[in-house]
């Protein structure tokens, strides 16, 4: 069984495990031995050295593909948190056939219609110009980058959460709880997520967008189901973030200055909170940011398929999914929505690479 | 060997009750009346507990559940809630067939260039066709396979608008018939839909191989004068497929999420495009019976990769 599962690991490099994640801490060099340890440091030299976290800092600012798509990345997120209000500030107020005089943080909200403004290319008043049915592109991509960022968000909050505190304790107590865990999660690799997440939007999803719409912040604007959404999304890939924690706890576990704590009568909470946790910082960054790129693919994808995001709400796959029929005549709607997701994916995509460089001493030269 | 296939099938039955399971609970928790959606708003109280009755739906839980695994058995999925008294299976089997056919073509082409890819990248490592490779499955491995399906189709019709190229770009021609047109149908629904896999492939097969290329074996085998073809193809790739033949299992699970969005994209009716219509009308069986279909789907390719697994991997039947 153990000699199938390394096969396996070493099998998907870039999908169920990643052998290749850093192990950072766990080189001799990178131990957090005090450095007044080492002989050839005396106790008269004060010179104090780079700590592991920033020497990764600094191999990561050098990479050039992973610093540009940081700035790919800030750059949405801040388009998408302050862009609608900067946004529904600019230009007048306009004499509306339909809807009388509306200022711009009406035509400028993702939602707002203008019915006799279809399909319309970039002008001063509409930046990319108008929908099928006459809404603002820039809002709506913007609002549909924002949904992105929040599911991304949530799901990364339980992901790291459930997968980070069941993965220390199976990987520090091992006995029924690894047991349990170690079924469970062959369970979720072996049935594809995406399936689960389908099934789940598809039976339930009548239910969030009348239930979770009274929730304050959910509010109505069809975005009720992203929270469901979120929660079938971070159910299917927990059980990963789990595994990578336990595994590196259990290498933790053997270490000397763990064993030294336990000598010296810590307790096991305080162990792990200051010794284990603290020092599996780098493989949940790298893991999660890389598992963002999927799941802004999966909201996508199943908003795309109809069960995510409610219009009038908007979102990067309901935008591709609306001008799918208008391929022929309007392609720019298409293309717009697109290329976003696929530039936003691959700047993921490329942080988590060059993260997972920096953090890997063996990439060090 | 036996040990383990029997270890690997008794964890891909656990699988399978977990799903029927979740996939049972989620339909029984669902809101909503489904007897009362059948019957619309004005009906009468004897009809609804017959029709309840007939649907099974006034029993308790467990027995519901023991109803649907006797039935899942015999191949019986239930009955519709859309459409009163007809089956799952007859709306769903017109759909099997074609992606069927649709997850055939989209496995044998991820692996017919995949792995030729990924091997010619590990041999010329480093040289210009390994980066070119190894960039083409960068860009198709991060770009979602609905999205690449839709700006094929914008391309085509670009073309077709602007040089007068015929080509279509949705629906599927008759399944398992390959005239032209079918061929025309067909051909860039399984690219798209083998894109992912092909970018996968590629990437694994050059790893492992590259690494099988870096073992003491092979450095014998070349100092002991051997013809370099014979390195490669008897040592060299003979155990770079090992790790491939792993993977067959998360392919299919890749092909079976794929074939919702691909279907989607390019309207074929399979039964990734009946469910996602199924969801709009709630009709929760027709759901169910997909799920448990693909989780079998995928539960009998990791079964088959498995058995591969201890065809190619000597050391399997040793244990």
């Amino acid at each position: 069984m153990d000699q199938t599962e390394n096969q396996r690991d070493a099998a998907f490099p870039e999908l169920a495990e990643h052998p290749e994640l850093p192990q950072p801490y766990l080189s001799p060099p990178e131990l957090p031995v005090s450095e007044d340890m080492l002989p050839e440091k005396g106790p008269g030299v004060a010179r104090k050295s780079a700590t592991p976290l920033q020497e990764s800092l600094r191999h990561l600012r050098r990479d050039i593909r992973a610093m540009i798509s940081l700035g790919v990345i800030l750059f949405f997120v801040l388009l998408a948190i302050v862009g609608p209000s900067i946004y529904q500030h600019i230009g007048g107020s306009y004499q509306s056939t339909l809807n009388g005089t509306v200022g711009p943080d009406q035509y400028h909200n993702f939602a707002h219609q203008e019915l006799d403004r279809l399909n319309e290319g970039p002008s001063a008043q509409y930046w990319l110009g108008t929908d099928s049915i006459g809404r603002d592109l820039l809002a709506r991509l913007m609002q549909g980058v924002l949904v992105s960022i929040l599911v991304a968000l949530l799901v990364e909050i339980v992901d790291i959460g459930l997968g980070v505190t069941l993965g220390v304790l199976a990987g520090y107590y091992g006995g029924w709880l690894d047991q349990v865990l170690a079924r469970f999660t062959d369970v979720m690799f072996a049935f594809p997520g995406l399936l689960f997440v389908i099934l789940l939007a598809g039976i339930l999803g009548d239910w969030a967008s009348t239930a979770l719409a009274t929730i304050p912040i959910v509010g109505p604007n069809g975005n009720a189901r992203l929270l469901l959404v979120s929660m079938a999304i971070a159910v299917t890939v927990w059980p990963l973030m789990a595994r990578y924690a336990r595994g590196q706890t259990l290498q933790l576990k053997q270490q000397q200055f763990v064993e030294a704590a336990r000598t010296a009568g810590t307790s096991d909470i305080s162990i792990i909170m200051r010794h284990i946790v603290p020092n599996l910082f780098s493989i949940v960054v790298v893991a999660s940011t890389l598992n963002i790129a999927n799941t802004i693919i999966g909201e996508a994808g199943i908003s795309f398929l109809g069960l995510g995001v409610q219009p009038p709400g908007s979102s990067i796959g309901i935008m591709i999914s609306n001008a799918a029929g208008l391929i022929d005549t309007y392609p720019w709607e298409i293309l717009l929505p697109s290329l976003v997701l696929v530039i936003i994916v691959l700047a993921f995509s490329f942080l988590g690479d060059g993260l997972r460089d920096a953090f890997d001493p063996h990439s060090k030269d | 060997m036996f040990l383990f296939l029997l270890k690997r099938l008794i964890g891909l039955v656990f699988v399978l009750i977990c799903v029927t399971f979740i996939t049972f609970i989620m339909g029984y928790l669902a809101p909503g009346d489904p007897i009362r959606g059948l019957l619309g708003p004005h009906f009468n109280p004897i009809t609804y507990v017959q029709l309840k009755h007939v649907y099974g739906l006034d029993l308790p839980w467990y027995q519901q559940y023991f109803n649907f695994l006797a039935h899942l058995m015999r191949f019986d999925f239930g009955l519709s809630f859309e459409v009163q008294g007809r089956a799952v299976w007859d709306i769903l089997k017109d759909g099997v067939p074609t992606s069927l056919e649709l997850g055939f073509w989209g496995l044998l082409i991820q692996l017919l260039i995949g792995i030729p890819m990924g091997v010619v990248s590990a041999l010329r490592a480093g040289s210009w066709i390994d980066t070119t490779n190894m960039s083409i499955a960068l860009v198709l491995y991060a770009i979602p396979s609905f999205v690449f399906g839709v700006l094929l189709q914008v391309v085509i019709v670009w073309l077709h608008l602007n040089a007068g190229f015929q080509w279509p770009v949705s629906g599927w021609g008759t399944p398992w018939h390959y005239s032209w047109s079918d061929i025309q149908f067909k051909l860039i629904p399984i690219l798209v839909y083998a894109a992912i896999g092909i970018a996968f492939f590629a990437r694994l097969t050059r790893t492992s191989t590259l690494e099988i290329l870096r073992k003491d074996y092979i450095r014998t085998a070349r100092a002991k004068g051997l013809i370099e073809n014979i390195v490669i193809y008897r040592h060299a790739l003979r155990n770079a497929m090992i790790p491939i033949i792993t993977a067959l299992g998360v392919s299919i699970g890749f092909l079976v999420v794929g074939a919702f969005f691909i279907e989607n994209v390019f309207n074929i009716s399979g039964i990734g495009y009946i469910t996602i219509a199924s969801v709009q009308t709630r009709d929760y069986p027709v759901i169910q019976a997909t799920t448990v279909l693909l989780a079998c789907a995928v539960v009998m390719g990791n079964l088959i990769s498995d058995i591969l697994y201890t065809v190619v991997d000597p050391r399997i039947k040793a244990a």
